[in-house]
């Protein structure tokens, strides 16, 4: 791991143990936004760890950011810093010289841009929206890709929650957009900003699968039943290790993205699919290991198993995100597909 | 976090390219054999003669033995391309694994001297001697004994499911060189037995497809001299555990079926529906997925680690995966598959059973993991 990973890694953790307390995520859920977890990771260049100074970021790699994200989903940290970016990154692509910072999120929906420069448009599912200052939307004019920014006040907001308790808002547009918050773009915009989003949503699965393991192993061990810690017994042993095998191989297919410098397609299909396919099976072994306590809103396992409901459903889920992989591998075509994969 | 959980990316050595380039260059060449890609299946001593010319068999070992000193990673790439164009390694496939690595960690100068090169002619194989009729999973509770007597051991007892006794020149084999105490791993010693000994029968073993890939051994007073003991009478237990990184997490525990996905794709062709497409999807992302993790650990052994619940692991998710491919893909086959596709379907059916079986249990392996989790 390179030094300055590791050193990210232990400044992250160390603020989120610090301010992402299973208190203050329940406090979002009734409506409090976790001002203070935000402002600290912003000051210590954390929010935008990967983007280049000019966008306001710390000039690191991308994988940075989604180091960060990871660890931020660790511990269900209920703020829009996959929003961010994925915002801030679609400004980097479209080649803005700035970006506006403070809280940001992205609408992913049917937008349209009149001649005279009307967005008008819906999404559905826009992360923290209500609590964004600004929000980037991807839109078409005439044909051609447009990334938009928005003010949050400006745009007719209705607000609605995942299964996870978080905002997922619907907003809707019609106004005319200043010229100045208007991006030219290529015309994958739209796709880019799909994969930027798988990105997020599988090192964020991987990073609460991985916590989500570890309160469940430590409640095996103190759990007594039968005389004995409910680790003793063979059949709770083996759903977790079953449970270990997915997480492992959940973790490593979200590493492989940490290490791209673009949201390379395959890739993200991979780790979104993989990485997808593990939160149902690992969920029902959390779940059932933990007895009822774990099905209640007082243990704080839920934050991480809702917010695993949530997440495998964004931004294609992991039957999509196959289709899309097995469709290139039938081009590839039988003779062609080991050397295919042993070039990945 | 737990240790054993993350598999830090291992990037291939720029040779890599070239040296596959180069294995496949040689597969274009070998024909005359049903492909299949389980390790266990296909043995040809004259496949594996040819393979060892081109310095592939012990190729990690020093030159003084044969070997050609190339790294792990090396070897890395020789062993998945020949397992997955489903070649006949079966003859050579645990000596170059396990029994030469063995001898070297635990040999004596002159053991190595003696049995490495011939192993890396690809003239000397060797098979793996741990069950026994009562002894399976419950590896500590074998029964064959070997008793001191002057100039060597002699050993009685019986080993079962022995794969390659029949075609093979020695046998690894576990035995107990003193009486079951208290501490059940104390007491095992490594003994290295001639199959060519006259007190040694092979009686084959029909497995589920009628192939006669194992055997029942057994010894009738074998004379074992005393340099053909692996490293320290009673440290046979250590020097069985040090083994299993590599027995564990190489690409044998995850490409046995991978025939039925390459044959698959030449069934649906290039416009296959989308849950045909769905489910190749879902196979080729488990197995990159896979097969990073297993180069992740063949880093790790590239570093002189023991990666034991990482190998657990990979052998686990990988025994699933390859053990389920045959049965997932049969629901979306088109009406109308081809002869050749059946044979390979078939043909990893039955053999599909032993993946989650030989080399240790999935029962056994998650015992492992949940050890590494800190459970028991
Ligand atoms: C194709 C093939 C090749 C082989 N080649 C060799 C070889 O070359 N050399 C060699 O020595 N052996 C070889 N084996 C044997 C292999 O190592 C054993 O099959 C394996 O160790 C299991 O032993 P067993 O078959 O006796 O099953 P058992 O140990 O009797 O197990 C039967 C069932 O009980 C379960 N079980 C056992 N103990 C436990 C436990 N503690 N907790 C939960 N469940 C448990 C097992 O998981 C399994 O499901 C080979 C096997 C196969 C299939």
């Amino acid at each position: 791991m390179r030094e300055e990973t590791r050193l990210i890694i232990e400044t992250t953790n160390r603020i989120l143990s610090d301010l992402c307390t299973p208190g203050v995520v329940d406090a979002t859920e009734s409506g409090q936004f976790a001002t203070q977890l935000w402002q600290t990771l912003n000051e210590n260049g954390l929010i935008l760890a990967g983007l280049p100074e000019h966008l306001g970021g710390a000039g690191g790699e991308m994988g940075d950011s989604l180091t960060v994200i990871r660890c931020a989903a660790r511990f269900a940290a209920p703020i829009p810093i996959a929003e961010t970016f994925i915002a801030a990154s679609l400004a980097n692509f479209v080649g803005a010289t700035s970006f506006s910072g403070g809280v940001v999120t992205v609408a992913n929906g049917e937008f349209e841009l009149s001649e005279n420069n009307t967005l008008t448009g819906k999404a559905n599912n826009v992360a923290f929206a209500r609590w964004a200052d600004r929000i980037y939307i991807p839109a078409k004019q005439q044909g051609a890709s447009v990334l938009c920014v928005v003010d949050r006040d400006a745009v007719e907001l209705t607000e609605q929650v995942s299964i996870a308790g978080e905002p997922r808002d619907t907003i809707e547009v019609n106004l005319v957009i200043d010229a100045a918050d208007i991006y030219q773009a290529p015309s994958e915009l739209q796709d880019y900003a799909r994969r930027l989003g798988a990105m997020t949503r599988s090192v964020m699965m991987s990073g609460a699968l991985e916590s989500a393991l570890e309160l469940v192993v430590d409640y095996s061990l103190t759990r007594q039943q039968f005389g004995r810690s409910i680790s003793k017994f063979q059949a709770i042993q083996h759903q977790l290790a079953t449970m270990a095998g997915e997480v492992a191989a959940s973790i490593r297919a979200a590493d492989s993205l940490a290490q791209l410098q673009q949201p390379v397609e395959l890739e993200v299909a991979f780790a979104k699919s993989r990485v997808g396919q593990a939160c149902g099976p690992c969920a029902e072994v959390a779940h059932q290991v933990m007895g009822a306590i774990g099905y209640t809103l007082e243990h704080h396992l839920n934050h991480r198993t809702r917010r695993l409901w949530c997440w495998r459903e964004e931004y294609g889920n992991e039957r999509q995100w196959q289709e899309l992989i097995g469709h290139e591998m039938c081009r590839t075509g039988a003779d062609e597909l080991w050397p295919r994969v042993a070039s990945l | 976090m737990f240790q054993g959980l993350n598999f830090e990316p291992v990037v291939l050595p720029e040779t890599a390219d070239a040296l596959r380039k180069e294995v496949r260059a040689f597969l274009d060449e070998e024909t005359g054999w049903f492909p299949n890609s389980d390790f266990n299946t296909g043995a040809s001593a004259e496949f594996s003669q040819r393979l060892a010319k081109r310095g592939w068999v012990g190729m990690t070992w020093p030159k003084k033995y044969g070997g050609s000193e190339r790294s792990f990673l090396e070897r890395y790439v020789v062993t998945e391309e020949l397992l997955a164009a489903g070649a006949p390694v079966a003859a050579h496939w645990i000596a170059d694994r396990q029994s030469g690595p063995l001898l070297l960690k635990f040999g004596t100068e002159e053991q190595r001297q003696r049995f490495l090169p011939p192993i890396t002619r690809g003239e000397s194989f060797f098979s793996i001697g741990m069950s026994e009729p009562d002894t399976g999973s419950d590896l500590a509770s074998i029964r064959t004994s070997a008793v001191k007597v002057d100039g060597g051991w002699l050993v009685n007892g019986s080993k079962i499911w022995t794969s390659g006794a029949h075609l093979n020149h020695y046998m690894v084999a576990l035995v107990r060189t003193e009486p079951a105490s208290e501490n059940r791993h104390a007491g095992m010693s490594q003994l290295l037995i001639g199959f060519d000994d006259p007190n040694v029968t092979v009686r084959g073993i029909k497995n589920l497809a009628g192939e006669s890939d194992f055997n029942q051994v057994f010894f009738d007073d074998v004379l074992v001299p005393d340099d053909q003991v692996i490293g320290e009478p009673g440290n046979g237990w250590v020097q069985v555990i040090s083994e299993l990184g590599y027995e564990r997490s190489g690409p044998e525990r995850f490409l046995s079926s991978f025939l039925v996905i390459q044959e698959l794709l030449r069934e649906v062709g290039s416009n296959p529906t989308d849950e045909q497409a769905a489910l190749i999807g879902k196979l080729v992302a488990e197995l990159v997925t896979l097969r990073r993790m297993s180069i992740s650990v063949a880093g790790m052994l590239e570093e002189g680690k023991a990666p034991n619940t990482e190998a657990a692991l990979i052998k686990e998710l990988g025994n699933t995966f390859e053990r389920i491919v045959p049965e997932i893909v049969r629901p979306v086959l088109p009406q109308d598959a081809s002869a050749h596709f059946l044979a390979t379907l078939n043909d990893a059916i039955l053999h599909a059973p032993s993946f989650t079986l030989r080399g240790g249990t999935r029962e056994i392996l998650r015992g492992v993991i949940a050890r590494g989790l800190g459970l028991r």
